[in-house]
């Protein structure tokens, strides 16, 4: 029953509601092209938590309950695209707040826009550094003082430390660093040899092997790595190169582990690469297991939703999920849709907000252009490593399936906290 | 250690080069008849590729998808044959150089809109397991590649030499007034080099799309190099396409081992620069004096 209402706003949501008592939320991703499953589970994901908003009469703004109204924009995964989506929310005057963007190059051609004119933005879940550290202070130049983009997924800083931790915990001596030609893939290329060397130089590359987006033929660069002598392949890039890498090692009787960002969880990098991908290794911040009533309830809300029986990209989709119930605790606590008071509200929440990943508490605080953590709501805690097993990916570890049950039922520690040790 | 490396490469450069001479072989089909070449020829592969992948997945089986997906890129080429070739052929105009390849951007808008711009597994019975041969690995799917290419090439040149119909093509591809003269109807035979490069276009498609997987992009990189393999073996030599294209195949596995995957392409494209300055008939093509 409560289902069935649930969907019928969703429908109502996804037409549109009447404009005035709105709060007019955008979702931006690219919902088409090899990107396209982690952008269409992270707006789907959004999509599912509005409706739930909706559905409850919508958010307590003052005195008055307002619905949540969608604007959906398809980026494609191209960097101009991207930049005049931007302008074009910049340009809305009732605006209450963006949430989206899945390409680290898109977040750079964009969110300048919407910086200069200071529209909230929950970046969500592209994960490549340069997104916040663009705000950031330089050596050569100053940060911004007053920063309104957040982000809200596991910054390839926290991935990389862990992809060379589980090689160094897996007692591998000797790896080959893999990576995509793209910014993507170079800067996770520096973010692994960079935890390498800060994790005490315990891995030996030895080698490191480049691909351009579309090959489909790696075996040069696998053989080089296999003759090396590497124990595991670290790897950065996107789902169908993934695939090609795994079927190479196939192919050339490679057995070592690959080990890489959390784009190894992309359903065409699982799809593409069949039982060749069983076994390897990606950072997630939410596996499609329900160890909690509310994973149970997000993951059959999905699937009954959207009509699958796997969710694309379910890190995407959990993130898009809890980065609309942020938002939302923002617009509350603000008592407005006013962009820069939301923003306010979101530097210094009240209360925690329970969601799928965990309830988090206070997962923003004011913007410090020498910390772009302030902005960022992911710690260590929140992630696990997932392994791909039979067309689905499973937790790694066995302990991290009770860590984050556990972290999804409690709050998680104020950031205040968090940032001592 | 080294040894095996170089016959790795060597091995698995020269089977995906098999499929370069596949779609160079297509090229030569349709030039034997009427000094025309289809630029269009690489949408073909993907789309029958998509259009195979889609009687799979209403659940034909593998063996009927095969006919199915020949006849299909059969179709195809004749409708390139009649939309973008005859026209201006009979107005003896350069023409068909522009329409082959509108036509083919034309194709590769429509799977784009039917099939999406995502890269597809594409499924196939035969596995994808490693053969340890001689210090080399090789996939039966590979092996299926190589058995697939030579024998729709030595069908093709058997049908050529042994039937009627095949040595009216040969007549045509020989001299084709004086075929027309003869009662042999060179429209038609037209008809039947584009409908056969076609095919041979699909097959390529079917073959090579469970290692690289099925997108509308897909055939856009091997295109060219079937083009150079078509080039530098000449347009005539279905013995040389094969050669080549094994050569270039090998030559670009090893270039990107030794000089660095970026380097992949480049011995390729000398070759071609080379071919086309001193022997511009092509390694293996006759030089052919034409009387005036």
């Amino acid at each position: 029953m409560l289902r069935q209402t649930l969907y019928g706003s969703l429908i109502l949501a996804a037409l549109g509601l009447q404009a005035g008592d709105t709060v007019k939320i955008a979702l931006t991703g690219p919902f088409s092209g090899g990107s396209a499953p982690m952008g269409t589970s992270a707006r789907d994901g959004s999509k599912l938590a509005i409706g739930e908003i909706n559905a409850a009469g919508g958010i307590q703004v003052g005195a008055k309950k307002m619905k949540i109204e969608i604007i959906e924009r398809d980026d494609e995964a191209k960097n101009e695209r991207g930049a005049l989506i931007a302008q074009e929310l910049a340009a809305m005057s009732d605006l209450t707040g963006v949430i989206g963007t899945v390409n680290t190059g898109v977040c750079m051609a964009g969110d300048k826009h919407l910086q200069e004119k200071g529209i909230t933005k929950i970046i969500c879940p592209a994960a490549g550094s340069a997104s916040m550290t663009q705000w950031a202070n330089k050596p050569d130049k100053p940060g911004v003082k007053d920063n309104s983009i957040f982000r809200f997924a596991a910054h390839d800083g926290i991935q990389a430390a862990m992809v060379v931790e589980e090689a160094i915990n897996r007692k591998f001596t000797k790896v080959a660093v893999v990576f995509d030609s793209t910014n993507y893939g170079v800067s996770g290329r520096d973010d692994m040899l960079d935890q390498i060397k800060k994790q005490g130089n315990k891995l030996e590359v030895v080698a490191q092997e480049k691909f351009n987006i579309g090959d489909k033929d790696m075996t040069a660069q696998l053989l080089r790595a296999k003759s090396a002598g590497a124990q595991a392949i670290l790897i950065w890039g996107i789902g169908p190169e993934l695939a090609a890498v795994s079927n190479g090692m196939a192919k050339i009787n490679l057995k070592v582990p690959l080990i890489g960002g959390w784009t190894l969880s992309m359903s065409n990098y699982i799809d593409n690469a069949g039982k060749n991908g069983n076994g390897t290794l990606m950072p997630q911040t939410f596996i499609e297991e329900p160890i909690t009533p509310k994973a149970k309830a997000f993951i059959d809300g999905y699937h009954k939703a959207f009509k699958v029986g796997r969710i694309p990209s379910p890190v995407a989709a959990a993130q898009g999920y809890d980065a609309v119930y942020i938002m939302a605790a923002a617009v509350k606590q603000a008592g407005s849709t006013d962009t820069k008071k939301v923003k306010e509200a979101l530097e210094d929440l009240k209360e925690p907000v329970p969601g799928v990943i965990a309830t988090w508490n206070r997962p923003y605080t004011k913007w410090d252009p020498a910390d772009v953590t302030t902005h960022e709501a992911f710690r260590r805690e929140q992630t696990v490593m997932g392994m791909v097993k039979d067309g689905r990916v499973v937790f790694g570890n066995d302990a991290d399936r009770e860590r984050l049950r556990k972290s999804a039922l409690s709050a998680t520690p104020a950031k205040a906290k968090a940032k001592k040790k | 250690m080294n040894a095996s490396i170089i016959g790795q490469m060597a091995v698995s450069g020269a089977l995906m080069g098999l499929v370069y001479a596949l779609i160079a072989y297509g090229f030569q089909l349709t030039y034997a008849t009427s000094k025309s070449i289809n630029f269009g020829q690489g949408e073909l592969v993907m789309v029958s590729a998509f259009f195979s992948l889609t009687l799979t997945n209403l659940g034909f089986s593998y063996w009927f998808m095969v006919p199915g997906g020949l006849l299909f890129g059969a179709l195809l080429g004749l409708v390139v044959e009649r939309a973008g070739v005859r026209l201006a052929l009979e107005q003896k105009s350069e023409g068909w150089i522009l329409l082959t390849i509108i036509i083919g951007l034309f194709f590769f808008s429509a799977a784009e809109n039917i099939w999406g711009r995502d890269d597809r597994p594409f499924p196939t019975p035969i596995s994808a397991d490693p053969i340890h041969f001689l210090g080399v690995d090789v996939t039966r799917l590979e092996l299926a590649v190589a058995v697939g290419v030579l024998g729709i090439m030595g069908l093709i040149e058997l049908f050529k030499r042994r039937t009627l119909l095949g040595k009216a093509f040969e007549a045509v591809s020989a001299d084709r007034d004086a075929a027309e003269l003869m009662g042999i109807s060179a429209t038609r035979t037209v008809m039947l080099s584009y409908g056969l490069s076609g095919a041979v276009a699909a097959l390529a498609g079917i073959l090579v799309s469970p290692i690289t997987t099925v997108g509308p992009t897909m055939a856009s990189a091997i295109i060219l190099k079937a083009f150079s393999v078509a080039v530098v073996a000449g347009l005539d030599s279905g013995f040389g396409v094969v050669l080549i294209g094994m050569f270039l195949g090998a030559l670009e596995s090893l270039s990107s081992y030794y000089l660095g995957s970026g380097w992949r392409e480049a011995p390729g494209l000398i070759l071609l620069i080379l071919a086309l300055a001193v022997r511009p008939t092509g390694v293996f093509g006759k030089a052919i004096i034409r009387k005036v």
